[in-house]
């Protein structure tokens, strides 16, 4: 403590009269000045941040990475995520969305979808510059303007994009028949109820009654002999798979699935996601082990260990393995 | 004029915010005044409330993670630290090494940034208008910066992950971390030198807003102004959480539990911290960041309850979970430091002039993302 009232004073004057001087001789001016002139200059930001996902595709456009799996939607804390699997005219799932649209004003930029996704499909974006006018469809991000190149990922990221280079597999999906047709636009891949579905969905009907999420999905399929089209539900989910639902656990869906044949316990034990990591959706991908076909049974990305053990188990029980 | 000759006066009722910058946010004190005395003083909370407990249940035990780092917004590692800290005592997740010091260096980069900040607003508070707080701020900028470089992110990190931490850290950023820590203690001493002796700071804070030891302790009040209280109590020390065992450091505790108090307290816990910084980036071991049984998708946690707490800068942080087994938590609470340590604001005005409650709600450090939840 100074004796001589005031001193305490005048040292605080000298600090900030220091600072105010050295401010402009300061040789190191990153070491004191934080300030961009920010149109004409840019932050090079570091290379974990992160602002938005985007999608990320290997060549063209259509051979996007995504497998329609939902793993982040289901993930992603608050729901801005919305995927519709592609199906064929048959409604076989194809193995891309159709729709895949993520709120810009709803996404809290946490990177979870990042992080969860099986495929290294969607990644964080650098991109900072969204401001919009208008806070509904602006904000609204499709498939379309979501996909970019890997070449882009890896100029935005490029240690990041060439570790996870080095850990794809040879592209599987080249197999799958390319589509013919142009890329579609939001307004035509989405139709009118799935579009008000979804809105309810996000908006605050909470309570006015039962919202079906994700909605049902419906496939244009021409009537024989005429040049009609009509709407026909895709095809229901089997009415004898109880377990088919991720939520439940995998003990439960082994439970539910003990008297049945081998290819519906092997059923039972994937992650019910249909993702289409392994290259089927679940069931397809059970009947193929219990056929023999396939005889690869770590194929379940989402499952993880615990689907790959009773895979494994149940294989071996059979006499398969 | 009464017979005695005293002028009688009628209490006044002053609403102090909730739209007001002493307040530190949507907060508001409803303050009885007799003449320029407080002689009663009700905090209203719950502008800011968002339903976080609720909306937890609603959500995987992962999509909670990112959500507390909006809870104390200052403080993000912290508070992913303490959430995560619950999750692994359900589960029995082993942390690495490794990440137990990544983890106890932005735990106590945190410190630094938001002691920093609360002195900085305090001295805003007592009329130094923002010089402090943009000196504090100048040195926040190179943590933050640190943050961004590590976990994407300048303040909501996302960075801790059930059984380690999610980016590893690299040479570079330890480089990084390295030189906030060394140009810490010269920031300090410039801070000291620019208030700490300033008779005006000492004449608006000394004896003023006096919390007793023993009341301190009754409102289980924790973190600095518990221990400028004398309560000496640091779960650091107590629990010995992660790997706070092999630091060499000492918890300042004040005497007087006044405002000043308070403010040196934070000082003196900085330069605690540098300490246990240039241990933990001396020390810091190679090998995993994350364990390797832990996962991201289909995390389950076996039925149970359980309690994570660790010594946040504002006090003791705990997060109360309840699982059935599934994929979300069944019960999912918060024990908010800025939360219990404002119960005491009433106690620490009475008494006090008007702008003095400016002050000490100043030197309590309450953050409203935390208070309200």
């Amino acid at each position: 403590m100074s004796n001589l009232l005031g001193k305490g004073m005048i040292d605080g004057l000298v600090v900030t009269a220091k600072n105010f001087v050295t401010s402009y001789f300061d040789g190191n001016r990153k070491d004191r000045l934080f300030t961009y002139q920010y149109p004409e200059e840019r932050m090079k930001l570091p290379e974990n941040s992160r602002t938005f996902p985007f999608l990320v595709y290997d060549g063209t456009p259509d051979q996007m990475r995504c497998t329609a799996c939902k793993v982040c939607e289901t993930e992603c804390p608050p729901q801005c995520i919305y995927i519709v699997m592609e199906r064929d005219a048959n409604g076989k799932p194809l193995l891309r969305p159709r729709v895949f649209d993520i709120d810009i004003s709803v996404c809290m930029q946490c990177g979870i979808c990042a992080e969860v996704c099986p495929t290294n499909a969607i990644k964080m974006d650098c991109d900072f510059e969204r401001s919009a006018h208008g806070r509904f469809e602006t904000l609204l991000s499709h498939l379309p303007e979501l996909l970019k190149s890997n070449d882009y990922y890896h100029q935005i990221k490029s240690a990041e994009a060439t570790r996870v280079d080095a850990t794809r597999k040879p592209v599987k999906k080249a197999a799958a028949p390319a589509p013919v047709k142009p890329m579609p636009t939001p307004a035509d891949i989405l139709t009118e109820d799935e579009r008000s579905a979804w809105q309810r969905g996000c908006q605050s009907e909470i309570g006015t009654g039962p919202i079906v999420w994700p909605p049902p999905v419906v496939v244009k399929k021409k009537v024989a002999g005429t040049n009609t089209e009509q709407n026909v539900s895709a095809a229901p989910l089997p009415t004898g798979t109880p377990w088919h639902d991720s939520g439940i656990d995998i003990a439960a869906r082994m439970e539910l699935a003990k008297d049945r044949s081998l290819a519906d316990k092997l059923m039972a034990a994937m992650a019910q996601l249909d993702c289409q990591a392994c290259g089927y959706d679940c069931r397809g991908y059970a009947d193929a082990l219990a056929s023999g076909t396939n005889s690869d049974f770590t194929l379940c990305t989402p499952g993880e260990e615990e689907t790959k053990n009773m895979l494994e188990k149940l294989l071996k029980e059979a006499g398969k393995l | 004029m009464s017979a005695t000759g005293i002028i009688q006066t009628q209490t006044l009722e002053v609403s102090l915010g909730p739209q007001h910058p002493s307040t530190h946010g949507v907060f508001r004190m409803d303050v009885v005044l007799d003449g320029e005395y407080v002689v009663k003083l009700k905090p209203v909370m719950g502008y800011l409330h968002r339903n976080h407990e609720q909306l937890a249940e609603k959500m995987t035990w992962l999509g909670s993670m990112p959500y507390t780092d909006r809870l104390d917004y200052f403080c993000s590692m912290t508070n992913n630290w303490a959430y995560a800290l619950a999750v692994e005592k359900m589960t029995g997740l082993k942390v690495p090494e490794r990440a137990e010091y990544i983890r106890v260096i932005m735990a106590e980069l945190t410190r630094l940034l938001n002691h920093s900040c609360a002195i900085g607003f305090l001295l805003s508070d007592c009329g130094a208008w923002f010089t402090p707080v943009l000196y504090a701020l100048r040195e926040r900028e190179w943590i933050l910066d640190f943050f961004e470089t590590v976990s994407g992110a300048r303040m909501m990190c996302n960075y801790m992950r059930f059984g380690g931490v999610r980016v590893d850290l690299d040479d570079a950023s330890l480089a990084m971390a390295r030189n906030i820590v060394a140009r810490w203690p010269a920031f300090l001493d410039e801070f000291e030198k620019l208030m700490t002796e300033n008779e005006v700071l000492l004449a608006r804070t000394q004896r003023v807003g006096i919390l007793s030891r023993n009341l301190a302790i009754n409102a289980s009040v924790s973190g600095p102004v518990a221990r400028a209280s004398g309560v000496e109590y640091d779960i650091r020390k107590v629990d010995k959480y992660g790997v706070y065992d092999r630091f060499d450091f000492g918890v300042p505790v004040g005497e007087a539990g006044d405002t000043f108090d308070r403010y040196m307290i934070r000082i003196l816990e900085m330069r605690e911290a540098v300490k246990i910084l240039e241990q933990a980036l001396r020390d810091i071991p190679a090998g995993p960041f994350i364990a390797p049984e832990a996962k991201l998708r289909n995390f389950k946690v076996p039925a149970g309850d359980g309690y994570g707490r660790i010594e946040a800068p504002k006090g003791e942080l705990g997060f109360y979970l309840v699982s059935e087994g599934g994929a979300k938590p069944y019960r999912y609470h918060v024990r908010p430091p800025s939360f219990i340590n404002l119960t005491i604001l009433e106690d620490m005005c009475l008494g006090q002039k008007v702008a003095d409650t400016v002050i000490i709600l100043g030197s309590v450090d309450i953050v409203l993302g935390e208070v309200d939840r």
